[in-house]
């Protein structure tokens, strides 16, 4: 019976090489990368809950590479291109669904800011086009682009590399591979403590024992800050409430994925016919995850203005989950600084699952060889006290009520 | 179509025949059938096709408990039968099934189940890997369940809202409930019953047993539900489903209309001091083999078919029950013609020795510790097989019905979703609610209690505790003695599954979802145990109908599987909606909401085109000329007007005001006068420019100023949280919506508006930037303010909102014999990128502070103190390397202009993109303002701009120049 474990049930040891602080998808692909290719296996992923409790299995699968600045774009870019590549090497199913991503315009700004998303991308060997209203209607026949709704459809951004993955896959893929190396993972273990000693970490206080270790990398979503304050740094992040939903499944009707940011929603039809939807963080810092019946309102409106055959659709599940927010939308990819051997994946917000395993295998490289990779170079923490915001977004961003 | 002969017990009403028609054919029922029983009556047996096996699927519950009875009722798909009354006309069809229903030809994959184990999807369709895209167009095909008709229409009106208030809510309307409801509204408090099926009565609605030795419990249920219609306090909402129960209790549910509802669906929203949960049990699921034949079907189905809808459920029966209600429906049944072969209690002990005594008295075959080990028959049940739980021992009969359950299952999903912990009770077998957030009270069956009386107290229990959690001295104490001395909660039927389960058994724990035992070893085998991951995996309850069959079972599943205890195994959390809601019902009307300007009526000329502007609708362009050449030249040669009173406008006043200036502007708004305009900038803390606008002095520590439309909401907030640990003097109010603002712009603008006032507004009066209060046509009074956002002589009046429209309209007649026209958005856009002005949010973004834009000269650098918000972030960055930096460009065609977005290049590299640009029609030439990397910013750098549109790739060539393009000496501006 064991030999058919997606991972292996191992016992607590005293000492690792690496300790890893969730087990999310951040997590289990920085250990998977770590023994694959820097031979560290001797590596733990701590885990609070069960193995994609958090962001990993809330997020509504999307994935994309066409991000506003080239910086981004690259990351994003590759970790598309390694989809195809993890399932091969993993040999697990991730249902990377390739239907492209079609982004609604519904304002001049909105085109202007499409506009230089899809030039970047370009520039960046990324494909990503920009349409007219018609085009739109020709790619989703469901769409209403008349203007008799709240916000009008102009144009669309369509980036057909894109499109969605199986979540949950993602997490026991990178399980098993990870655990094939020999890396331990432990569920239900809490970490309370962080341990740093003149300047470097040693290892970690969990429920369940003390763990050493003279590498410790923080990927916990939405609980990062928290961990980090462990370890007496404080992070510039907000955790806000996220929510989304899913209809009963149907025969398929929506074959992309469409967002718009003038409604602030976002869909995509699974492949088991579902229609998943979310949108808008709730704009108040809180570690809940409660879901509001006005957001579900909000939904509903959204999207049967922007496909009104989905008014005689059904919503069937609605959840919750927290986005760690920084002050630009970008995440904080960072180690060795100011604490030796403590690592930082955090504040990816809600963008955390279509960058998981790439930023993995970078985060890996970062802990065996203690130098920042270049392709990381945009989100080290020091920006924020250097006033050097990533471009990530148009608008300065702020979280709270004064705002 | 034969029905039983009448009883009292019946909702039908025999003298309202209605047709139907399900798969083409024609079909009878009655008013008071549901979709599902007129269909059964008419011997409908196979309802759908189950999602992954296409196995055959019928009635099973009658609450909409599964996905076995979605279908197709005029053109709305996933209608759940067994909730759906049955109207005239209705064409009902089945669901995901290739050939006929009855003979799914996709029924082959039940043959080849053992290829689709736990978690196949991750296993299968990839290698070799060319293959996935066509998998994926396969699996898309195959899954889903329901077809979308897009050519379906909603009237608007179909759909209504109701928001309510009361104290106490009451979710269902069984007895618990309504004495619940009873004895609260007896307090004087008002109260909202929200009840499911179209009637009251709960369990007690079809069944004859007799309330302790007085009238039947059916008859009971019917006098109480009249006391609860009658109650002045109390508002019955029948129909309705309960969706969500969240922090604080805030209800929300949708109600579904009748014929003479105004609405198809409302959707329901209330938030009580107190809620009582009374929904009461669903029966548990009985797991065994081929669990899901149609004709297997729980006891309380039965029974209802029979006491509710007058339609015997089958002729020969086979019962395997959990529970005395199990019991009583079988004695029930076969009393009302029902042949029963023989009933498996699963229990050892604890019957009712009444109704064992009556089994005997029947003469039907009663097997003590047994239950259904199979079902037989290819595509409907012809025969079941019991088993003993204890030994080997089986027996089979031949039948076309099996009533089976495993007992019963409390419904706890308002409690889950308002955050209750649940504990697992050994005695009920129920995972109970323990640790209960305040002013929520479950009462009745939920909590175990089966006899009439307990459960009816323990409603009372509750409902006087919801009293006095709203505030009135009542006291539960009388009650809760009372319940004491009743019967407690029962023991409850701990068997898990049927016996002699086999590993090969198609033993259903999830139907939605064809979710097996087998499926769930499977899942434990690798190491996915808990019921999150297993339901994940495994894919358990995530299915049309979410937990509601599973929900149970699951965690006590995996607790055998593992082979430990129950601790720390609890059913996974439930998810709102608790019923599949329209999304429809749960938008409501859809209403298009936004903020009318004073004059926005006056703007809706038949050409004019709006966009939504943050809260408001404004013109964008006032004709189908997207590059708004008349509106600009207008303004240029001669006179323009535009509504601008959505402008953030604020007085500030008070001993402290010009500190609280001070410290959220950049300048030094010591400077500030009467009589004259400072233009400035708020920053955030990083720098970052948030807002811009003028400030003025109207009086002693007395001013007034203006903010950009988009921040006009967040200024007093801002002020406020930027001074919270001053304890400064001043008062700041918002009159953004108590004036409007109109900008009369261009060179004639003076003399259009000298015609409607005396007093002096000469260049002198009023010079460029300066301020005064006027009275217009006599007695408006009106607040000059001249500023130059688009380069010329213009006026930016501020006036009470209401003479908006008529100020308006004299302008206009002033202005006609000057051609003066209405300018919109585009226009301003233009014109003021002629004169190099900046609006937020276009020509700024997060990477570039006001240093970066070439606003420096706004910085007070005098400022020691550093107390000005963004001051230090300035102070840190100026001279820092590698910032991006705003210029002005030209492109080398005059005519070409690329478009807002467009990205200068070096090579691949991507070292900047225009903001805003445009042709200017004044200069004859394109420009444009561009964020650009530093070394790029020196005046007469060349620039590659690339633009992609509709596949259009173009490169321009550009040069950075001089900013403003236009009147650089602002010379017009002075005038």
């Amino acid at each position: 019976m064991g030999s058919k474990r997606l991972w292996k049930k191992t016992r607590l040891k005293k000492s690792y090489d690496a300790v890893m602080i969730g087990g999310g998808i951040h997590g289990l692909a920085a250990a998977y990368f770590l023994a694959r290719d820097h031979g560290i296996t001797n590596v733990a992923v701590i885990e609070r809950r069960y193995i994609g409790f958090g962001g990993s299995g809330r997020n509504t699968a999307i994935v994309r590479a066409n991000q506003r600045t080239q910086g981004n774009v690259r990351l994003y870019d590759e970790g598309l291109k390694l989809w195809a590549t993890l399932i091969r090497e993993l040999d697990f199913n991730m249902m990377f669904y390739n239907c492209g991503n079609l982004n609604t315009l519904h304002s001049e700004a909105a085109m202007g800011a499409a506009r230089l998303a899809v030039c970047t991308a370009q520039l960046s060997g990324v494909r990503s086009e920009l349409l007219d209203r018609k085009q739109c209607k020709e790619l989703i026949p469901a769409l209403n682009i008349e203007d008799n709704i709240t916000y009008p459809i102009l144009g669309g951004m369509y980036h057909p590399p894109g499109g969605i993955v199986r979540h949950d896959a993602v997490a026991w893929a990178l399980a098993k591979g990870a655990s094939r190396y020999g890396v331990h993972i432990h569920q239900n273990t809490e970490v309370t403590n962080i341990n740093v000693e003149k300047g470097k970490v040693t290892g970690i206080i969990t429920n369940k024992g003390t763990l050493k270790s003279p590498r410790v990398l923080i990927c916990a979503g939405g609980y990062g800050a928290l961990l980090a304050q462990m370890a007496g740094i404080k992070l510039p992040i907000h955790p806000l409430t996220i929510q989304a939903m899913v209809t009963q499944p149907l025969k398929p009707i929506l074959n992309h994925v469409i967002s718009s940011g003038a409604y602030h929603v976002y869909a995509n039809q699974t492949l088991k016919g579902e229609i998943a939807t979310g949108a808008h963080m709730d704009p108040w810092p809180n570690y809940t995850t409660n879901t509001t019946p006005y957001y579900m309102k909000h939904q509903a409106e959204a999207l049967t203005e922007l496909l009104p055959c989905l008014k005689g659709v059904k919503f069937m599940r609605h959840w919750a989950g927290i986005a760690d927010m920084t002050p630009d939308m970008a995440p904080i990819l960072h180690g060795n600084d100011p604490i030796e051997g403590l690592y930082l994946d955090v504040g990816w917000g809600y963008f955390g699952f279509k960058s998981g395993p790439i930023t993995g295998k970078y985060m890996a490289e970062y802990m065996a060889k203690a130098r920042r990779p270049q392709i990381l170079k945009p989100f080290s923490l020091r920006r924020f006290e250097q006033f050097r915001h990533t471009g990530e977004t148009a608008g300065a961003f702020s979280y709270g009520p004064w705002n | 179509m034969s029905r039983l002969p009448h009883s009292p017990t019946q909702r039908i009403d025999r003298g309202k025949e209605l047709a139907f028609s399900w798969q083409g054919r024609p079909m009878k029922g009655f008013k008071g059938d549901s979709v599902a029983t007129a269909m059964f009556s008419n011997g409908v047996r196979i309802f759908s096709r189950s999602i992954k096996y296409h196995r055959p699927r019928g009635l099973y519950s009658l609450d909409g408990e599964s996905a076995n009875t979605l279908v197709n009722i005029d053109g709305e798909c996933n209608v759940n039968a067994e909730t759906t009354l049955l109207r005239e006309g209705m064409r009902v069809k089945a669901q995901n099934y290739l050939g006929s229903v009855e003979r799914d030809l996709l029924g082959i994959f039940d043959k080849f189940d053992h290829f689709m184990p736990a978690g196949f999807y991750y296993r299968k369709f990839y290698k070799p890997p060319f293959i996935w895209p066509l998998s994926v167009k396969i699996i898309r095909k195959l899954a889903g369940t329901g077809k979308i008709d897009p050519n379906k229409k909603w009237s608007k009106n179909d759909f209504q809202e109701l928001y309510l208030n009361a104290e106490v809510a009451v979710l269902g309307g069984g007895p618990a409930g309504m004495k619940s409801a009873l004895v609260a509204a007896e307090q004087g408090l008002r109260v909202v019953l929200f009840e499911a099926r179209p009637w009251l009565g709960g369990f007690y609605d079809w069944r004859t047993r007799r309330y302790k030795d007085s009238e039947p419990l059916f008859e009971r249920g019917r006098k109480l539900a009249e006391k609860v219609k009658r109650h002045q306090n109390i508002r019955v909402l029948l129909h309705t489903f309960v969706t969500n129960l969240t922090g604080d209790n805030l209800i929300t549910a949708f109600q579904v209309g009748d014929e003479q509802a105004p609405f198809v669906q409302r959707y329901i929203e209330i938030r009580p001091t107190s809620v009582v949960v009374a929904t009461g049990c669903t029966e548990r699921p009985l797991i065994f083999q081929n669990n899901d034949r149609p004709g297997v079907m729980q006891a309380t189905c039965a029974l209802r078919l029979a006491r509710t809808y007058g339609v015997l459920p089958g002729t020969r029966a086979v019962f395997s029950v959990g529970d005395d209600l199990g019991l009583e429906a079988a004695i029930d049944l076969h009393d009302m013609g029902l042949q029963v072969a023989a009933i498996a209690d699963a229990r050892q002990n604890g019957h009712d020795p009444e109704l064992i005594q009556a089994v005997k008295e029947r003469g039907i075959p009663l097997f003590i510790n047994w239950a259904a080990s199979s079902a037989n028959g290819n595509t409907v049940v012809n025969g079941a097989v019991l088993g003993s739980l204890s030994s080997s021992e089986s027996k089979a009969f031949p039948c076309d019905l099996l009533v089976a359950s495993a007992g019963l299952s409390p419904v706890t999903a308002p409690l889950s979703t308002i955050g209750a912990k649940f504990t697992y009770d050994a005695h009920t077998n129920f995972f109970l609610p323990t640790e209960l957030p305040p002013r929520v009270f479950p009462a009745g069956r939920m909590l175990g209690y089966t006899d009439p009386a307990s459960i009816e107290t323990s409603g009372e229990v509750s409902g006087l505790k919801a009293a006095g959690s709203c505030g009135l001295k009542t006291s539960a104490g009388k009650a809760e003695r009372a319940l004491q001395d009743l019967p407690g909660p029962k023991r409850g039927c701990n068997i898990v599954h049927g016996p002699h389960i086999g590993s090969g058994d198609k033993a259903f724990i999830c139907f939605d979802e064809d979710g097996t035992y087998k499926i769930a070893r499977q899942c434990v085998e690798q190491g996915l145990d808990l019921p999150e991951l297993a339901k994940r995996f495994g894919v358990f309850g995530l299915g049309p109908s979410q937990g509601g069959i599973p929900n149970h079972n699951l965690p006590l599943v995996l607790g055998e599987l593992r082979g430990t205890a129950m601790e720390g195994l609890f059913p996974t959390t439930t998810r709102s909606p608790f019923v599949p809601v329209l999304l429809a019902t749960v938008a409501g009307p859809n209403y298009q909401i936004f903020k009318r300007t004073p004059i926005h009526r006056l703007q809706e000329k038949p050409e004019a085109i709006f966009r939504r502007t943050g809260a408001w609708q404004r013109v964008r362009y006032f004709s189908n000329d997207l590059t708004s050449r008349d509106e600009i030249m207008a303004v240029r040669n001669s006179v323009g007007i535009i509504d601008v009173s959505t402008l953030g406008k604020f007085r500030l006043f008070g001993p402290d005001a010009l500190k609280a200036l001070q410290r959220v502007y950049i300048s030094d708004m010591s400077k500030v006068k009467t009589g004259r305009l400072k233009y400035s900038a708020m920053l955030n803390h990083d720098g970052m420019i948030v807002d811009d606008g003028v400030v003025t002095q109207i009086g002693d520590n007395d001013f007034y100023f203006t903010t950009s439309t988009g921040r006009a909401g967040n200024t007093v907030e801002w002020f406020r949280y930027h001074t919270r640990y001053e304890n400064w003097e001043f008062h700041l109010v918002n009159l953004t919506d108590a004036l409007a603002a109109i900008n009369l712009a261009g060179p004639k603008s003076r003399e259009v508006l000298s015609r409607l006032t005396d007093e002096d507004i000469s260049n002198e009066a009023i010079p460029h930037m300066g301020y005064k209060e006027l009275r217009v046509a006599g007695k408006i009074p009106v607040r000059a303010l001249r500023v130059g956002f688009v380069g010329e002589l213009s006026y930016e009046l501020h006036f009470p909102a209401s003479y908006g429209e008529s100020l308006w309209n004299m302008l206009f007649e002033a202005g006609e014999e000057f051609g003066i026209r209405p300018f919109g958005l585009e226009a301003q856009f233009t014109l003021r990128l002629e004169k190099g002005h900046i609006i937020i949010g276009q020509d700024t973004e997060q990477r570039v502070n006001l240093l970066d834009l070439g606003l420096g000269f706004l910085w007070d650098r005098n400022d020691r103190a550093g107390k000005k918000i963004g001051a230090p972030a300035l102070a840190f960055t100026e001279g820092q390397k590698g910032r991006l930096k705003l210029v002005g460009l030209k492109t080398d065609e005059p005519s070409q202009t690329p478009g807002d977005g467009s990205v200068i290049a070096k090579g691949d590299e991507v070292v900047g993109h225009l903001c805003s640009s445009r042709y200017s029609p004044t200069l004859r030439q394109s420009i444009a303002m561009a964020l650009v990397v530093e070394e790029l910013a020196q005046e007469g750098t060349r620039l590659n701009i690339y633009q992609n549109d509709h596949n259009d790739p173009m490169w321009y060539k550009a040069t950075v120049v001089k900013m403003p393009f236009y009147d650089p000496q602002g010379k017009r501006l002075k005038e």
